[in-house]
């Protein structure tokens, strides 16, 4: 994204000295009124995310009480440790990181060589590609939902970690093949030029100087996959019915107490355990999120 | 492998004009309708009801994320160091969470006996007793809180991505603004908000194909209930097809939610084009 709209106020130099004195007190005053908006909302941004921990960490007697409790007291791991010996979790993440892996490695090895091809030759039909590969992103999910719940139907991949992985390859292919062909743009030819010159083949130049300078691309790439695999709830809740195939959010949905009725407290903690990898994971590449995804679709 | 993406785009369209249904899953035997199930979807009411729905709720998602999440990034410009670093983890924190997830919170915020949004309204004492307000059953109550829920996750992005980009606007066009007498609201309404402009459009295009395709959220806190009210069209598609199991019917609901959505992809490719991407 550019901002390099040309501005209509004229461009006056600025004795700076002069400039500043005036409005300082004013600014003063600002700085203070502005802190107090940043606190308020601050607190009201995070309260979601702290009542989840604060609850996950109540025992059993005191997530339902009259007066809600503002800080656990007596906290307990309790609700940790029954969401992940008491219910299919391990099993379940099992299945989630086997889905996410598959699907994170297949679409980056494809992203990868549909870039290359994209963004290196030129061939009939490539615009069309483009804005084939933008159009797409757009579908709503329930227009590949459908079909592909046929087609696996009749080729028997239903409820198996192959038919999952290939759903979700395809929702996020377009998006990778978009960013990982930005950065091969940005390298220019005189690289792989001066590689053939020195008597590199084609796949050489591919293999050996290309590849090691889109390392950032194939990061953000699968990070971006990642997450949304991770994530993905309606495929995997129309395509797994078997409870020993579910993925997490799957299995943090239907989470349950052995004793029936819902379970707040563990409710929370399975959330934490679901969701704190990926917040974590956000609070370290947080510098690169906005500059990466801006042109993509790292929301809900 | 574009064949992963368009083969079962063009099954979807053949589906749409047969009766495939639930038999057909076991059997694989359904006839051809030609435009029945459209016909059938133009004078079903649901239809219309979740189209308006869509729009409205659509409408609200974007202007109330886009407000809060370009008011936000002004607010960040403002502040200290240690200020801005606390909202922006704030943010982070939201934009985090997995939807799944952050329904789920929803869930027992607004949980009607001990949820605590509704303790906390109690003790407003401006609407009385509001302890066992059930807000999943009312349809303009859920709306709210779906929106909140969307809301919450949608403006950490804006915000930020706005922020980035005003940090980049020329002090000095600010500085001469002020020179020349100019108020600060209208500093920020003549100067700065021309130089997002770029920004703030390609934002309002990504967030109106988003919000017109929120799905997790709604069916996490109403499944589209109560009597299908809360039911957008992605939601309806889901309960037609998987649901009721008639998923000719679905699929043509969805190549209709395709076409009404295409019509912003060709809006957003153009701006793309316009903002310099080389195809």
């Amino acid at each position: 994204m550019t901002t390099s709209t040309v501005p209509t106020t004229s461009t006056r130099p600025t004795a700076s000295a002069t400039a500043t004195r005036v409005p300082k007190r004013r600014r003063r005053r600002h700085r203070v009124g502005a802190n107090i908006i940043a606190i308020a909302f601050s607190v009201i941004w995070i309260f979601p995310v702290y009542w989840m921990i604060n609850t996950a960490f109540k025992p059993r007697s005191g997530v339902m009480t009259p007066t809600p409790q503002f800080i656990p007291f007596n906290p307990t791991l309790n609700n940790f440790i029954e969401a992940i010996t008491q219910t299919t979790f391990l099993t379940n993440l099992r299945n989630s990181v086997i889905v996410v892996l598959g699907a994170v490695i297949i679409a980056l090895a494809l992203s990868l060589f549909a870039s290359a091809a994209l963004s290196r030759f030129r061939f009939r039909g490539r615009k069309t590609i483009m804005v084939l590969i933008l159009a797409v992103q757009m579908l709503p999910g329930t227009a590949l939902l459908i079909p592909q719940f046929l087609i696996f139907n009749d080729i028997g991949l239903i409820g198996s970690y192959f038919g999952l992985i290939l759903a979700y390859v395809a929702a996020v292919l377009p998006f990778s093949i978009w960013v990982m062909r930005g950065f091969f743009i940005a390298i220019p030819v005189e690289v792989e030029e001066a590689a053939m010159m020195d008597g590199a083949n084609t796949w050489q130049v591919l293999w050996r100087v290309l590849f090691p300078l889109i390392v950032p691309g194939v990061i953000s790439t699968s990070i971006f996959a990642f997450i949304s695999a991770w994530n993905e709830y309606i495929l995997a809740y129309t395509f797994m019915k078997d409870q020993s195939m579910y993925t997490l959010p799957i299995w943090l949905v239907s989470f349950s107490t052995p004793t029936g009725g819902t379970d707040y407290g563990g409710q929370m903690a399975a959330s934490v355990l679901f969701a704190l990898p990926v917040v974590i994971f956000f609070l370290i590449i947080q510098r690169h999120l906005v500059t990466g995804m801006s042109a993509g679709a790292v929301k809900g | 492998m574009i064949a992963l993406i368009v083969a079962p785009i063009i099954f979807l369209l053949f589906t749409s004009f047969t009766n495939y249904n639930q038999r057909t899953l076991f059997t694989g035997v359904y006839s051809f309708v030609g435009v029945d199930q459209y016909a059938k979807i133009f004078v079903d009411p649901q239809f219309w009801w979740s189209l308006i729905i869509t729009v409205i709720f659509t409408v609200a998602l974007v202007v109330g994320s886009l407000v809060i999440g370009i008011a936000v990034s002004e607010l960040l410009t403002r502040l200290g160091k240690v200020m801005r670093y606390i909202v922006t983890v704030a943010l982070i924190f939201a934009w985090g969470m997995p939807n799944v997830a952050s329904s789920q919170v929803w869930n027992w915020l607004f949980q009607p006996g001990y949820g605590v949004i509704n303790w906390l309204l109690t003790q407003l004492h401006v609407f009385g007793d509001l302890t066992n307000l059930s807000w999943s059953n009312n349809t303009v109550l859920a709306l709210v809180c779906i929106w909140m829920l969307v809301v919450w996750q949608a403006v950490p992005f804006i915000a930020l991505t706005t922020y980035a980009a005003q940090t980049q606007v020329d002090q000095a066009y600010i500085e001469a603004a002020r020179l020349d007498g100019a108020s600060e609201p209208r500093i920020y309404f003549s100067v700065v908000l021309n130089f997002l402009k770029p920004t703030i459009l390609l934002i309002t295009v990504l967030s109106i194909i988003w919000d017109f395709n929120v799905f997790n959220q709604i069916w996490l806190v109403t499944q589209g209930g109560p009597n299908n009210t809360t039911a957008t069209l992605g939601i309806w598609t889901y309960l037609t097809a998987f649901t009721n199991f008639k998923i000719g019917a679905g699929a043509a609901i969805s190549v209709v939610t395709t076409v009404l959505l295409l019509i912003f992809t060709g809006f957003y490719i153009r701006s793309l084009l316009r903002s310099g991407e080389d195809l």
